[in-house]
Parts: structure tokens; sequence; C-alpha cells
């Protein structure tokens, strides 16, 4: 096993070991923490795909903001996450048994095009720098992202402005 | 790291997150199962992108917009959580049930 492979193993078995986490803990908060764990094993997997500015991104968006975001929602609706929910047995056997078989599913198919995936060979290191991707989000020519960077600029907004009012206390509440 | 090892790993965590978000009546451990199974999803658009893209770039860049979509798609669900909380003081997606005929 060469240091690559091994780098990856470990990086993977963080991710899953996070994931694992989030779907098993009796505590919600706990899960979210487990969550940050995933997301930070993602980030350095990015980071050894050469996904520098993704891999930033990642950190930014989801660690700094929406798991904070979800900490924050956490502990004003269920105190420090003791407040859990139990699931029945019955449908948590359900539950195991159409992920695994979703699994067996992309499992078999990912083998089964094993050949041509090989056969893929990496870009080069510099496909996520920040410059290229600045310069290809803000150019307006062709094969540029000016038009989708700005809807999602104007998408943020309103989900942000969406999500101030929905939470907003109104009169009927009082 | 090859291309079939990684869909495999965003395989894994994809159902992780699916029997999570199956499992749990917490609603916001479901929400969270959900961000697994879009984290899983980036997992895969970066795998291609680095692996025989022929616009890699734009495979970064997907990926980009679809964390950006994942964050606005979070802080209204949470909005939409504190804001039930307030109402009915359960998150108990079995007790969420006025449409039910």
């Amino acid at each position: 096993m060469n240091a690559e492979t091994a780098v990856f193993a470990a990086i993977a078995a963080a991710m899953v070991l996070g994931g694992l986490g989030t779907v098993l803990a009796r505590n919600v908060l706990h899960a979210a923490l487990s969550l940050v764990f995933c997301f930070f094993g993602t980030a350095v997997l990015y980071l050894s795909l050469h996904a520098e500015f993704n891999a930033l991104a990642q950190v930014m968006v989801y660690v700094g903001g929406v798991l904070v975001f979800v900490v924050f929602a956490i502990l004003m609706t269920s105190g420090l996450g003791e407040r859990h929910l139990r699931s029945g047995k019955a449908r948590v056997a359900v539950a195991a048994l159409l992920a695994g078989s979703f699994l067996a599913l992309v499992r078999r198919a990912v083998s089964r095009s094993a050949g041509a995936l090989a056969l893929r060979e990496p870009a080069n290191d510099g496909f996520s720098t920040l410059e290229g991707l600045g310069r290809t989000l803000l150019s307006p020519d062709e094969g540029g992202a000016l038009v989708p960077f700005e809807l999602m600029t104007a998408l943020l907004l309103a989900a942000l402005v969406g999500a101030v009012v929905v939470a907003r206390r109104t009169e009927e509440d009082r | 790291m090859t291309l079939e090892r990684l869909l495999l790993l965003a395989a894994l965590l994809f159902a992780v997150g699916l029997f999570g978000l199956l499992s749990r009546r917490h609603l916001i451990g479901m929400l969270l199962s959900i961000e697994l199974m879009l984290n899983a999803a980036n997992v895969n658009l970066i795998a291609f992108a680095r692996f025989g893209a022929s616009d890699p770039e734009g495979g970064a860049l997907l990926s980009l917009f679809s964390i950006a979509v994942a964050a606005a798609e979070m802080a209204v669900a949470l909005a939409i959580l504190v804001s039930m909380h307030r109402r009915r003081r359960t998150l108990d997606a079995d007790e969420i049930n006025e449409l039910f005929g």
C-alpha cells in the first residue's frame, strides 16, 4: 500500500466515522459535531484532490456557516440536545435495509464500469485555483459563469431574507 | 486514489445519510442527514471534475454552486423548524400531522 492509498484510507475512514456518528448519535448536538468532523474530512479530501478552493469553501460555508447555524437552532429548540426522540426498531431495520440495498446497487454499477473509470486521467493540478475560478465566475463571455453567479447572489439574499421572515415572532405567537 | 474508490466512498456516505434520514424522528437530525447526502453528491462532483472531465474548472464551479444552494436551503429549513418549534413545542416528525387526512 503506497502513501497515497494510506492517506485516502485515513480520510475516508474519518469521513465515514463522522457520518455514522451523525446518524447514530442519540443527542442531536453530538450529531451536529460529528457532522463537523465529517465535513473537515471532506475538506481534506478536496485538498488531496487539488481542489483547493473547494476545500476552503467547504470549511468556510459548511463548518463556519451552516453548522454554526444548526448548533444555534438546536440550542434554541432542543436545549443541549438531550431531548432526543427514540425511533422504533422496525423503522431502523427498514431504513438499514433500504440504505443497504442502495449501496449494493451503486457498488454493482461502479464495479461494472470499473474498466472505463480506470482509464480516466487526472486533470492538471490547477483546476480549482482562486484566480482561475474567479476569472470564470466573473467573465461574461461564453464559458464564463457571470449570469449564474449573479443569480446565486439573488438566491442567497432571497433565502436569508425569507429565513428571517419565517423565523420572526408574529402576532399569533403571543 | 482512483475514481472508483472515490465513487464508492461517496456512495457509502450517501447510504449513511439515507439511513439517517429514514431512521431519525428528530427533524434537525433528519436535516443533518440530508446535509450528509448533499456532501456525498459534492464529493462525486469533485471526483469527476478531477478525473477525466473535459472542463475540470466547470466541475469545481458546479460544486461551489451546489454548496451555495445547500446553504440557502439549510437557512430556510432551520427558520421553518424554529418557527414550528415555537408554535408546536415539538420537533417530532410523527407529531406534525395536520395534513394527514
